[in-house]
């Protein structure tokens, strides 16, 4: 090899490394702030609320998996993130910001995965968010509980008065994965997304759901599909900064 | 020019001495283990290339299975439950021993071959083999315990930490790690040198009712006990009543189709001579009895297997013919194997005292 040439690999080796910062740099942030209601009220955990359908109950634990984040742009283009996993926890706020680098932030709609995607279901044990250790996740009929929610309500018949929804199953007719689009209302810049959850779409909406009828719900199957339609439309925009 | 030549020869060489010597003192790479797969067998099944078997990974998945801490009282290993000298079923069990007094609810199968095997339990709800431990870890009546505590508890151990280390290239304990490392002990368990496989290898010979028997195996039970595993993995209902205290659909629950009503696993026979009492929930004591059922005790129902419908026509004589052959499947080289002896143990090569053959 000629000195001339190895000067260009020499230059080409810095350009590179100097371009990937840059890259970095030209990267819009976007932050989803998620929070979570009961109706019009704020939830919070051990707080009384009364359902949709009249049932008086106490939130103790609300959960779910966020995955497969896509932005469309002004020009209705979609660009899918880089695939990462979410696991929102009422009660752990940090959970709730979700901080997205994005190649621009004049946003058009978002779509993501509310739950876990079936290859990481059939892939072994996986990490961080995905950990089975974090609660969500079956080990007696493979697979993760895509959204959780649990607490007493007064109508329930089982010991404790306890009710439990795990919602999960990744499988043909058992999937529960559910796409959520949600679009801007006028395409506009946006820093700050922030998002209502509302439980209340668990109990009514395509199905009601009554505790006093189903107070457990803890594998695939057509209990859990049809609360997984239910929350699929939980998701509103709250505002955009 | 020349001068910033110099520089940059001088740095890279630099960068990879520190480099070596850093990986040198710090982290002895693991060594690779092959998984030779035996000779007219089909390829494994388990993804080698996202665990790859190395000797460090298996000796800490060895301390992992025979270790009583993954257990909430420090009193049961898996080893409690899956003993070496029964294949690593739990010998002359019909349920096993949990936490507290507790029984399982289901006979435990032995231990091998898992690497060609795509879903475990009787009711094939565990997709993967390192997900498996995940659920007698954190069973009430098996080891009663909850991952984070495990993971605590190993987190804590010096030696452990040590050996994580060295399986996996730094001290990160993790669930996931855990369980590559329980596969990585589980995968060794391979049984492939009974009898049958030196007639099949054309090292020995069948004595005549051996051979006699192989015959009538090939006619009446090889379509769901297929060679070589000896299963087809398929579930089905061979007519086993349902257990009115233990509830026990298989299959259904897994899938939620009333078509899988009562389909359980099919078992492989390797090593079957050793794994009694027999059937899911080993209410089957001996293989005499297993006979029996089929012949006679059956209840034929909507979802019992289209070939078993009429029940399965055995004479006494045919029983004798097929008990010889299922004896040549066991492996007793596999059951001495020193290399997945109790860790301190490896030497013995004794048999335990009851053990009646
Ligand atoms: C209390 C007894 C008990 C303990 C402890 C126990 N097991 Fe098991 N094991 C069983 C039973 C019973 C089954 C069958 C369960 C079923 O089918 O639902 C089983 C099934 C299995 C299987 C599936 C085999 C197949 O062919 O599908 C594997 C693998 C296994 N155990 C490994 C382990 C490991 C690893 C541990 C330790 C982390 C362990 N077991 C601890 C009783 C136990
Ligand atoms: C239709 C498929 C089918 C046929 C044919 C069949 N088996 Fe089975 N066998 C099974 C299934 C499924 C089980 C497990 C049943 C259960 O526990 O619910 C089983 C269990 C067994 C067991 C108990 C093994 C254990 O570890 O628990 C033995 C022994 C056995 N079969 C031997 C035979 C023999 C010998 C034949 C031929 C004479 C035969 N089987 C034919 C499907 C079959």
């Amino acid at each position: 090899m000629n000195k001339a040439n190895n000067t260009i690999f020499v230059l080409a080796f810095c350009w590179i490394m100097l371009a990937i910062p840059i890259a970095g740099f030209s990267q819009k942030q976007v932050t989803l702030i998620f929070h979570h209601k009961a109706g019009n009220e704020d939830l919070v955990l051990g707080n009384s609320y009364t359902t949709a359908l009249g049932e008086k109950i106490t939130v103790q634990r609300f959960r779910y998996y966020i995955s497969n984040i896509s932005i469309t742009d002004k020009q209705g283009k979609t660009t899918l993130l880089p695939v990462e996993y979410f696991l929102v926890d009422e009660a752990d706020s940090l959970s709730k910001i979700i901080n997205l680098s994005v190649p621009d932030n004049t946003i058009g709609s978002i779509q993501f995965l509310l739950g876990v995607d079936s290859i990481r279901n059939v892939s072994g044990i996986q990490t961080g968010a995905l950990d089975p250790m974090r609660g969500m996740f079956w080990t007696w009929n493979s697979g993760y509980i895509m959204a959780k929610l649990e607490g007493i309500s007064e109508s329930s018949t089982i010991a404790g008065h306890y009710f439990t929804y795990h919602i999960g199953g990744f499988k043909g007719p058992n999937s529960t994965l559910k796409t959520i689009t949600l679009n801007i209302p006028q395409t506009t810049t946006v820093q700050e997304l922030h998002i209502n959850a509302d439980i209340n779409t668990w109990f009514k909406n395509s199905s009601e759901i009554r505790t006093s009828e189903t107070p457990v719900c803890h594998m695939p199957g057509p209990l859990a599909k049809k609360i997984a339609d239910n929350y699929s439309s939980m998701f509103s925009i709250n505002t955009i900064r | 020019m020349k001068g910033m030549k110099k520089i940059i020869v001088i740095l890279s060489i630099l960068t990879t001495a520190i480099s070596w010597v850093s990986i040198d003192t710090l982290y002895r790479k693991p060594k690779p283990v092959p998984f030779p797969v035996p000779k007219g067998w089909p390829q494994p099944v388990y993804d080698f290339s996202k665990n790859p078997l190395t000797e460090e990974g298996i000796a800490l998945g060895k301390k992992l299975f025979y270790d009583t801490r993954l257990s909430k009282d420090g009193e049961i290993s898996c080893a409690s439950c899956h003993q070496q000298f029964g294949a690593f079923n739990t010998y002359d069990h019909n349920l096993s021993h949990g936490f507290n007094n507790s029984l399982t609810t289901r006979n435990a199968p032995g231990l091998f071959n898992l690497a060609w095997q795509k879903e475990y339990m009787w009711d094939g709800g565990i997709n993967h083999l390192d997900l498996q431990p995940l659920a007698p870890i954190t069973a009430e009546n098996e080891m009663a315990e909850t991952i984070e505590n495990v993971i605590n508890k190993l987190k804590l151990d010096k030696e452990y930490q040590q050996l994580f280390k060295a399986a996996f290239g730094d001290e990160t304990i993790n669930t996931q790690r855990l369980g590559k490392a329980i596969s990585q002990f589980e995968l060794q368990l391979v049984s492939s040198n009974s009898k049958y496989d030196k007639v099949m290898r054309g090292e020995a010979a069948f004595i005549l009712p051996e051979q006699l028997g192989y015959d009538i195996f090939k006619k009446k039970c090889i379509t769901c006990h297929s060679e070589p595993m000896f299963t087809d993995y398929s579930y089905r209902n061979v007519g086993l009543p349902i257990d009115s205290y233990l509830k026990d659909f298989g299959r259904m629950k897994i899938t939620g189709d009333p078509a899988d009503s009562l389909k359980f696993k099919v078992p492989s026979l390797r090593n079957v001579a050793m794994t009694f009492p027999y059937g899911h929930d080993g209410r089957l004591f001996s293989l005499m009895s297993v006979f029996e059922h089929y012949r006679k005790n059956m209840v034929v129902s909507a979802t019992t297997d289209p070939l078993l419908k009429n029940k399965m026509a055995l004479s006494n004589y045919e029983i004798g013919q097929l008990t010889a052959f299922l004896y040549t499947l066991t492996d007793s080289s596999f059951l001495k194997d020193p290399r997945f002896a109790p860790p301190g143990n490896e030497n013995s090569g004794k048999l335990p005292a009851d053990i009646h053959r």
